[in-house]
């Protein structure tokens, strides 16, 4: 059986080695845009203004309630119903960018919240306010502080990818399935993507890894 | 963790993979079958008007012939309704000793099923939206985005749509391959897709229950036949479903529910199932 | 939506809750005794472990539940499809929960473990009497987000046609055309049922902080 299914995998490897390229291009360019939307969310959420922090977190309250799914279901034939109407691909990564700047907001928030007082306090003192305030004393420490967490989100939106095959997006999992609904090699399939994910945490994992040990030699 | 190199791991779940890979589920025999009481079937959640749920029920053209054969076969018959990427697969493995649902005969599956004697015999359509004047004709396909159902035979029979409209001087537009239709006809309505592909006999129910949306438009394929599959070589099991299925079409029991669900019969299918594709 | 539907909803509901209910069960204990495997560092087990939560905790839950349910049969381990459905959710909150248990354990005062040997306290005794019932306690805030994590990745199950509350949902837009209404009432739901193990999460962490606990 082994032989058999690696065959036909081999056979099959562009297809599989498609759908990866595009959960890898999906994940990515959700991982970038979710990156800057939760910062945006996270500098709302800390702002002076009560009613605008107050709406903030009720809205990322929200969202932290809703499976991803049917969060994609809602994006994709729900917007329809407003005349919106977004392709799969486009509908997809949008889905992952709202969902997941949400989580980033709320987890930069969490490191902010445990940020000694006194840096923020000096750094007003010397004249930083607001937004300066933000962008050269407050974001350096939280990003700082958040990356093994902002790691573990990278790795959230690779999974959560792979709910995008439910809208017909040719991801790896939709590859896997395809592969072998038509050539009747479930394992070696499903064994192959779940291996191909593995690699790809691996490797946020390891970017992780550097980028903290970077962060320490500069210290 | 850190201790821990990549290769080791890889070895270790390696053989763990290698070491349990070496039995494969067996579809069980019709002697097994009696013996220990029951069939398992597979049956698809949703492919009008062969296989559907109403009022929380699963009915329609397949689901009413497996009832007639549960009062004839003499065994219980559990049947499991999935998405259709596992029904396949599921009878190639042996997790299921039959698929009592919508299976196109084609001689690519053929290598590895034994098909039934064909309920129903069909050809590919398209769907379009009502109205939609882009679309007169099948040279107006060309370019356009369709939809289908992933892993399906409509899919693997699309390079006939091609070289029609290769004819024509276009050629196939996108295809969207959906994991089922019930998505697709949605995202039809919507205007994702211009045409959707199907069994003109799903096509026409789905038209029926949506005039307003839908209409149905050429044929796109061969006529070929829709039969029930088991594994390879389970002849006996084969033999006893076979028995039933030309009994229902010498008692007319078999046209009459063709003519409930299709509004048609077809009474010179061959007896035989076999594949133009 | 009809009547119909909003029995479908509910159907789709229960088995939303029945699903993650399980897989919550069977999942956190069995974490634990990864966790205990690692923390006594018995020599072959550490790596096979080590290996297989990574592992897990890489792989979607609907690449894994198709695994499962079409996978593994064809090795010899067939499951029913509910079955399939709550193991999916059980191995890789499995896996998320080794790690959250490990964390506790790791961060146990060695001191009180060395009193208990002091006192005669054999392993099995000092495990259940000093070291449980105290890593239970550091780590239930974060088991809970897990468990809230289980319920969100629920709908994974649909892809195998376990008609969770998600896919009932989807099912009547798809049939009506008019999606909206089913997926907000969807979206109720999982507000109802996330939100209470939000608040108690919340709840707990408070006490936590507040010191209630040891």
């Amino acid at each position: 059986m082994i032989p058999h299914g690696i065959e036909v995998l081999w056979e099959q490897r562009d297809a599989m080695l498609a759908g990866f390229l595009t959960t890898f291009a999906i994940a990515t360019a959700a991982a970038v845009c979710a990156g800057l939307l939760g910062l945006m969310l996270f500098a709302l959420l800390i702002s002076r203004v009560r009613a605008v922090a107050l709406a903030l977190a009720w809205l990322v309250d929200l969202m932290r309630c809703v499976p991803f799914m049917l969060f994609c279901y809602l994006i994709y034939y729900g917007l329809p119903s407003f005349g919106i109407v977004i392709g799969n691909l486009m509908a997809g990564i949008i889905a992952l960018t709202i969902y997941n700047a949400a989580y980033i907001a709320e987890l930069l928030r969490g490191g902010y919240m445990a940020l000694p007082r006194e840096g923020i306090e000096a750094g007003s003192a010397f004249g930083f306010h607001s937004w300066r305030l933000l962008l050269h004393i407050i974001l350096p420490q939280v990003l700082l502080s958040s990356i093994p967490m902002l790691g573990n989100q990278m790795v959230q939106i690779i999974k959560d990818s792979a709910f995008l095959v439910i809208i017909a997006v040719q991801e790896l999992t939709f590859a896997a399935n395809e592969i072998q609904a038509t050539y009747y090699v479930p394992f070696a399939s499903f064994v192959c993507a779940m291996l191909l994910y593995w690699v790809l945490c691996l490797a946020v994992e390891g970017g992780v890894r550097a980028v903290l040990t970077m962060a320490e030699a500069r210290r | 963790m850190t201790a821990f190199s990549l290769t080791r791991r890889g070895v270790l779940l390696g053989s763990a993979a290698a070491l349990t890979m070496t039995a494969a589920a067996k579809a069980a025999t019709l002697a097994e079958i009696k013996k220990r009481g029951y069939m398992t079937v597979a049956t698809e959640d949703d492919f009008r008007p062969f296989e559907f749920t109403k009022d929380g029920k699963p009915t329609g053209y397949d689901q009413e012939l497996l009832e007639m054969f549960k009062t004839k076969a003499g065994f219980e018959i559990r049947q499991d309704i999935i998405p259709w990427t596992g029904i396949l697969p599921g009878v190639t493995t042996g997790k299921y000793d039959a698929a009592v649902t919508a299976v196109l005969v084609t001689q690519e599956r053929m290598k590895t099923l034994d098909f039934c004697s064909p309920v129903v015999e069909s050809v590919d359509y398209y769907l379009k939206r009502k109205g939609d004047k882009k679309i007169q004709g099948i040279k107006d396909l060309s370019g356009l985005p369709l939809g289908v159902e992933a892993g399906s035979a409509m899919l693997k029979m699309l390079p006939q749509l091609d070289d029609m409209l290769k004819a024509t001087g276009g050629s196939l537009g996108k295809i969207v391959s959906y994991q089922g239709y019930p998505e697709a006809y949605q995202d039809l309505a919507l205007g994702r897709i211009d045409y959707v592909v199907n069994v003109w006999l799903s096509l026409q129910t789905i038209a029926k229950e949506k005039p307003d949306t839908f209409e149905v438009g050429e044929a796109v394929s061969k006529p070929t036949y829709i039969a029930w599959p088991l594994l390879k070589g389970n002849t006996e099991l084969l033999a006893l479903m076979n028995e039933f299925l030309l009994g229902a079409r010498k008692d007319g029991s078999m046209y009459a529910l063709q003519k409930k669900y299709f509004d048609t019969t077809y009474e010179h299918m061959p007896e035989a199932p076999t594949a133009n594709v | 939506m009809g009547n119909g539907d909003y029995l479908a909803l509910a159907a789709g509901a229960a088995n939303t809750i029945a699903v993650s209910v399980l897989a919550i069960a069977i999942g956190t204990p069995l974490g634990l005794g990864l966790a205990l495997i690692r923390w006594g560092q018995i020599r072959g087990l550490d790596s096979v472990v080590a290996a297989l939560v990574s592992l897990l905790r890489a792989t979607p839950a609907v690449t894994l539940v198709l695994l499962v349910y079409f996978a593994l049969p064809t090795i010899g381990l067939e499951l029913p499809r509910f079955a399939a459905g709550v193991a999916t959710l059980a191995l890789g909150s499995m896996a998320y929960n080794c790690e959250i248990w490990r964390a506790a354990l790791l961060a146990f005062p060695p001191d009180q473990l060395d009193a208990a040997r002091a006192f005669g306290m054999t392993r099995g005794l000092r495990l259940r009497l000093v070291v449980l019932p105290q890593i239970a306690r550091a780590a239930l805030p974060a088991l809970v987000n897990e468990m809230t994590l289980l319920i969100k990745v629920s709908p994974a199950v649909a892809v195998i046609g376990v008609i969770e509350a998600t896919r009932a949902a989807v099912r009547i837009g798809a049939a009506t055309y008019n999606p909206i209404p089913p997926f907000l009432v969807a979206l109720a739901i999982y507000i109802v049922v996330v939100g209470a193990f939000v608040a108690t999460q919340r709840m707990l962490e408070r006490r936590h902080r507040a010191g209630l606990f040891a």
